[in-house]
């Protein structure tokens, strides 16, 4: 089983291939590198993982297609597709910067102001939530070729706001 | 007045549990308000008495005065707690209330006149005497108008809503051409909080350090100081983490401080419990910058010091008591709070509101946990994403520290994302540990806060996201065909098949 896994702010995937052994054990090969993996599933989404004989607890949370996992205090957060999950998702571009972006609410709230400026980083879309305004940056330069906010409006969680392409 | 019976708490979440809490052991009976959002909020179900107030935003429910009288006037409640934030610093509230015959448990209308609009607060200031921090003390009339004086008092400055408080409507502006933007957003940021969109301009101190003054007056002019809090820790003009003593703070200037916070007070003939805010500068110059005519979120740290209850002696001092000392007492030990914000600190701090799926809260000698949450509570997205402060006590600022950073590494939220691992950063930062920490402390040092990533921990991280996701698959094509009424097992026929069998 290959996954696909892009940490936040990186712009390539890295493939990691998952073999499960039985009795929560895994064979794991990641960067060339190969791991035998004993990974224990607790509740409320955390698990203890011991590799090279060291011992990991690890907690996840997840959101969306993005899943946040903390060990040690770090804070990863992990897009993880599988092989066909990729390939649908080829359209949205989830994995890349380039080409087409499609901005999403990361929270439910209200599209306070829609702007139609197209720089790297330049505000997009202004949602408030919870009494504070949040600008939402957008990732490339380009044009604004879709609006889906409209000012004023209340948005869901991982509602479509605009595509950058 | 004769005794108060029974209160009405004209807010919400954690404030509004922590007064009912006292008027409980008080024997006073207690009244909640809520609005739609807030139907199983734990405030509603902590009072004896609720009444509901109208739909989720607040400009509909907590802050339409007229609902909030008639609950107390229908409950028969003889005094309101405002709590903070809300109708809290309200004149025209505070009036409403006297004309109902309902007494208003804060100071009065005309107390909070001179001090609640920030720009007659810093005339009124100016007047008695008190050092204020250089900058406009009318509105403008336009925005050329507010743009030309930032560039000849010159920049950085800060913006500021004259109604403000809690960092909304609030921005510094560093470079001139951001000046019109942030001028906008100030503005429209005031509206929404406060309904008034007046926003005045500061000379930007550099590292300053905020240091607040409690204050508290009775109804017979008497006026004291309970120390100080050191508030320096901010984070988009929020605080984040308060503790007193102030670790910069001596004796000397403590009681300097606190006898012109007094000063302050009493040229307002204040009563009840306030604030006096200060920004001190690199030279330890201290300036007024506002008084916050409530009380505030970070009242518990003073209360650990001084082992006062604030909202009894607010409950008394409506009654009429005189205050039951008259000067400062010497601050015993150190406390420090930290406030457990529904954010993720990750993605840029953007709000985390939903449902709380388990709920760990920290306990054990010295820790105290002001919440308004509770396991399966759904965190509405209406209000501000503070949702619990946890403080603690130690004999010193040092063991305070730990005491606090234990007490974070009890405390499990899941379902929403928290910031407490981010409070953990900044607790175990060595400018926290050190003390001299000034207001730019959080922003200058958010790279390190958020964690320098360890490439080890990375890659342990992918392998982790990689169990996770084949194990959330393989629960998928489990549960699938149960759902369909099939009985266990697929067959080896695809779980996406099946997921479309169970919509047919």
């Amino acid at each position: 089983m290959r996954y696909f896994t892009k940490q936040q702010g990186q712009k390539e995937a890295v493939p990691v291939d998952l073999e499960p052994l039985g009795n929560d054990q895994y064979k794991l090969t990641v960067n060339g590198q190969t791991y035998q993996v004993d990974a224990l599933m607790l509740e409320h989404g955390t698990m203890t993982m011991l590799v090279d004989g060291q011992s990991y607890s690890v907690e996840f949370e997840e959101n969306g297609d993005e899943v946040g996992v903390l060990l040690r205090g770090q804070v990863n957060r992990i897009d993880v597709a599988d092989e066909r999950r990729l390939r649908l998702r080829a359209g949205t571009a989830a994995f890349s910067v380039e080409g087409r972006q499609l901005i999403t609410a990361p929270m439910p709230g209200k599209v306070v102001k829609v702007g139609d400026e197209v720089k790297e980083g330049q505000g997009l879309v202004v949602v408030e939530a919870m009494k504070m305004e949040n600008e939402l940056k957008s990732p490339k330069a380009g044009k604004v070729t879709e609006l889906f906010a409209k000012e004023g409006t209340a948005v869901e969680n991982n509602a479509k706001l605009v595509v950058v392409e | 007045m004769p005794k108060i019976r029974k209160v009405l708490v004209a807010n919400r979440g954690e404030i509004a549990i922590r007064v009912m809490r006292t008027c409980k052991e008080l024997g006073i009976a207690t009244v909640a308000v809520y609005s739609e959002a807030d139907r199983a909020a734990l405030h509603v179900r902590t009072a004896d008495q609720a009444f509901f107030v109208g739909p989720p935003p607040s400009r509909e429910s907590y802050l339409v005065q007229q609902r909030i009288i008639d609950a107390a006037k229908q409950a028969g409640a003889d005094a309101i707690h405002p709590g903070y934030g809300f109708l809290s610093e309200n004149a025209s509230f505070v009036r409403a209330c006297e004309a109902a015959g309902i007494a208003f448990i804060g100071p009065p209308a005309s107390a909070m006149d001179a001090m609640g609009e920030k720009t007659r607060a810093r005339a009124n200031m100016i007047k008695a005497g008190v050092p204020v921090v250089p900058g406009s003390t009318e509105p403008f009339a336009s925005l050329e108008e507010a743009r030309a004086y930032a560039l000849k008092i010159g920049v950085p400055v800060m913006l500021k809503a004259a109604g403000g408080g809690g960092g909304k409507g609030m921005r510094k502006v560093e470079r001139a051409e951001d000046f019109d933007s942030s001028w906008r957003a100030a503005k429209s940021e005031a509206m929404n909080a406060f309904g008034n969109d007046a926003v005045y301009i500061e000379k930007y101190l550099e590292k300053p350090h905020h240091v607040e003054i409690q204050v508290f007056a009775d109804q017979y002019g008497n006026t004291i100081h309970l120390n100080e809090r050191e508030c320096s820790a901010q984070r988009r003009h929020q605080k984040v983490v308060e503790e007193t003593p102030s670790p910069i703070l001596t004796p000397e200037m403590r009681a300097k401080m606190g006898e012109v916070a007094v000063k302050a007070a009493k040229a307002v003939n204040y009563v009840g419990a306030g604030t006096v805010e200060f920004l001190v500068d690199v030279h330890r110059n201290f300036y007024f910058l506002e008084m916050n005519t409530r009380l505030q979120v970070e009242h518990p740290v003073t209360e650990w010091v001084t082992g006062l209850d604030l909202v009894a002696m607010q409950l008394r001092a409506a009654e009429g008591e005189k205050l039951p000392l008259t000067e400062a007492p010497e601050p015993r030990g150190h406390s420090i709070e930290v406030r457990v914000y529904a954010e993720d600190p990750g993605r840029n701090f953007m709000p985390s509101p939903g449902k709380i799926t388990y709920l760990r809260v920290p306990g054990g000698p010295n820790v105290r946990d002001d919440s308004g949450v509770f396991p399966g509570y759904t965190v509405p997205n209406f209000y501000d994403p503070m949702i619990s402060k946890l403080s603690v006590w130690a004999p010193t600022r040092r063991e305070a520290i730990a005491r606090a950073q234990r007490a974070l590494s009890e405390y499990v939220v899941k379902g929403i994302t928290t910031n407490i691992r981010y409070l953990k950063a900044i607790l175990a930062h060595p400018e926290f540990i050190e003390g001299d920490y000034d207001t730019s402390f959080l922003t200058r040092e958010h790279e390190t806060l958020l964690g320098v990533e360890d490439a080890k921990l990375s890659e342990m991280a992918l392998l982790a996201s990689a169990v996770h996701a084949y194990q959330r698959d393989q629960k998928r094509a489990k549960t699938l065909p149960a759902a369909s009424g099939q009985g266990g097992g697929n067959g080896g026929v695809s779980p996406w098949k099946l997921a479309l069998r169970t919509r047919r």
